[in-house]
């Protein structure tokens, strides 16, 4: 018979094919993350040459007349997405609870994938929604004259953040060992009192990634807050802003990308914008990895 | 005086049948102790004084337990105050993660215990240490982590945790387990300091370490309690037949 050479001595060929076809998967997904960022720098980076660093700062954002203050947009990107988790990290997190602690095994069943289902509708699904029925909802609410605010765009993004925020805290809620709500609980602490204080504490961490998660996904998302936000760029910084229009910087790109001659400043600055957006993210990701480091190397008899 | 009675106590799992009519009167300020081969229900019976089975779906309770009288299982019974009185140290050493002072702090903070007059927090922390001989080690840094303690230390940590809520019973399911000789050791000999003042409850699956702690000692085979006396009787003349074999390393 051919096969009966002794075995281990020839290469395994198939084996080897395999672990090479993984390997350059593995390497061009890291290469295409790299280039992209590269390009984005390229684009990018000539605008902080190309327009004086006083117009950049300024508060006025009015391309057609060479106005590019990025501070409107920035902080109306900041202001959505810390509304929006403000609003989100209390729903999120109770029902985080409420679905690990204190639901039944069927609902829990049932709520999980319903949640995970939420995190899939389509952000301009969301932003259509917003539109004709939030925002004439906050229009009357609130008596404004329009319901186009930075409020409604935080809901949105509320809800857009809350699956991520449920799944991610709700993991977190899972690893904490039974014999901690045992012992909160055999002490005479009611149920209440072990998940706050007790559950909730050791999840912390995890909590934390939980928020900083939410806050990625909401603050690079476009649609929905452009369809909702009113897209007016100016300067959020009294507390009754909260309830006018604001621009984001994903709606800037978005909005005027279109109209812009490639290589044109206007186009530059657009990048740029991306450029700023692309480091707030990754400072907030970066945080939530450290978290999620932090607790790794705390370890400790579980 | 006998603290805790059980009467005809059953007890099931969905539809098996865990603890079939026990009957056991513990006495008051004495250590007892509940062994038996694993699986043989004593651990579940010792949660069953505390009702910390109620934690577990599909579990079911017949018969009655009495602490100083009062059903456990009617349906008036406070099963939070239930547990303040009769407080529980599980196998495995679990402080929360949390400073050393916060472990402590966590029952008294709970309990508003700190809140009535003439008691404070920091006075209440360091009483339960004392009680628990952990003090001495741990007294220049409560705020350490509890989870940078060793083993021995985060038990006696978890005793202490226990007495700071101040309960009459103390359930020790397999405290030492998890412990090396010498944690053990330090575990047992807390153990005779606290029989002073409180209702020890102790399972064992180390048969020395029943002959060396306890005064009563009962014997558990599948799910019956087979015989309960005071240990010298149950390990030096022991009236049934199982009892003997399983103490003398013939069975289980």
């Amino acid at each position: 018979m051919e096969f009966a050479k002794a075995p281990g001595l020839t290469k395994r060929w198939g084996e080897f094919a395999i672990e090479t076809i993984i390997r350059v998967l593995g390497l061009s997904s890291i290469g295409f993350v790299v280039m992209i960022f590269l390009f984005l720098l390229r684009e990018g980076l000539p605008t902080f040459w190309e327009i004086p660093l006083n117009n950049l700062l300024g508060t006025r954002w009015y391309p057609t007349f060479d106005y590019f203050g990025a501070v409107p947009l920035v902080l109306g990107s900041v202001l959505v997405t810390l509304l929006a988790i403000v609003i989100a990290l209390p729903l999120g997190l109770a029902t985080a609870v409420f679905v690990r602690e204190i639901a039944p095994p069927w609902a829990r069943e049932i709520l999980k994938p319903v949640i995970e289902v939420l995190a899939g509708i389509p952000s301009v699904v969301l932003g259509f929604f917003g539109m004709t029925l939030v925002a004439p909802l906050v229009r009357e609410v609130l008596g404004a004259p329009t319901g186009l605010t930075a409020f409604t765009g935080a809901l949105l993004l509320a809800y857009m953040a809350l699956p991520t925020m449920i799944s991610v805290a709700e993991d977190a809620l899972d690893t904490v060992p039974k014999s901690y709500r045992d012992a909160g609980l055999s002490m005479g602490a009611t149920q209440w009192q072990t998940i706050w204080r007790v559950v909730v504490p050791a999840a912390r961490s995890g909590v934390v990634t939980a928020v900083m998660l939410g806050m990625g996904r909401a603050i690079g998302e476009t649609m929905a807050v452009m369809m909702v936000t009113g897209n007016a760029a100016r300067l959020p910084l009294s507390l009754d802003s909260l309830f006018r229009p604001v621009r984001t910087m994903t709606a800037t790109i978005a909005a005027e990308m279109g109209e812009v001659a490639q290589g044109s400043t206007h186009y530059h600055a657009l990048f740029g914008l991306g450029i700023i957006l692309f480091a707030l993210t990754f400072v907030i990701n970066l945080a939530a990895a450290a978290t999620i480091f932090k607790k790794r190397r705390r370890g400790g008899l579980r | 005086m006998n603290k805790i009675t059980a009467e005809h106590l059953n007890f099931y799992y969905g539809t098996h049948l865990a603890l079939s009519d026990i009957s056991v009167e513990i006495p008051e300020r004495q250590i007892t102790a509940l062994i038996g081969p694993s699986g043989c229900g004593k651990s579940t019976f010792l949660r069953c004084l505390n009702r910390m089975n109620d934690t577990i779906r599909g579990t079911r309770v017949e018969g009655h337990v009495r602490l100083d009288g009062q059903d456990l299982y009617a349906p008036e019974t406070d099963v939070v105050e239930l547990r303040r009185r009769v407080g529980m140290v599980f196998q495995r050493p679990n402080p929360f993660p949390q400073s050393v002072f916060d472990n402590v702090a966590f029952g008294p903070r709970v309990l508003g215990l700190d809140r009535q007059p003439g008691q404070s927090l920091g006075a209440i922390v360091e009483q339960s240490l004392r009680g628990a001989v952990l003090w001495d080690e741990v007294k220049d840094n409560l705020k350490q982590d509890a989870l940078g303690l060793s083993l021995g230390q985060q038990q006696r940590l978890c005793i202490a945790r226990t007495i700071a809520t101040k309960p009459e019973v103390i359930l020790m399911d397999e405290p030492c387990s998890a412990l090396d000789p010498i944690a053990t050791l330090e575990v047992e000999e807390l153990m005779h300091a606290l029989r002073e003042s409180y209702t020890i409850v102790i399972v064992t699956h180390n048969m020395q370490q029943a002959a060396r702690v306890s005064d009563w000692t009962g014997f558990f085979w599948l799910g019956k309690l087979v015989e309960f006396g005071a240990t010298q009787d149950i390990f030096t003349a022991p009236r049934n037949k199982q009892t003997e074999d399983y103490i003398t390393g013939r069975a289980g």
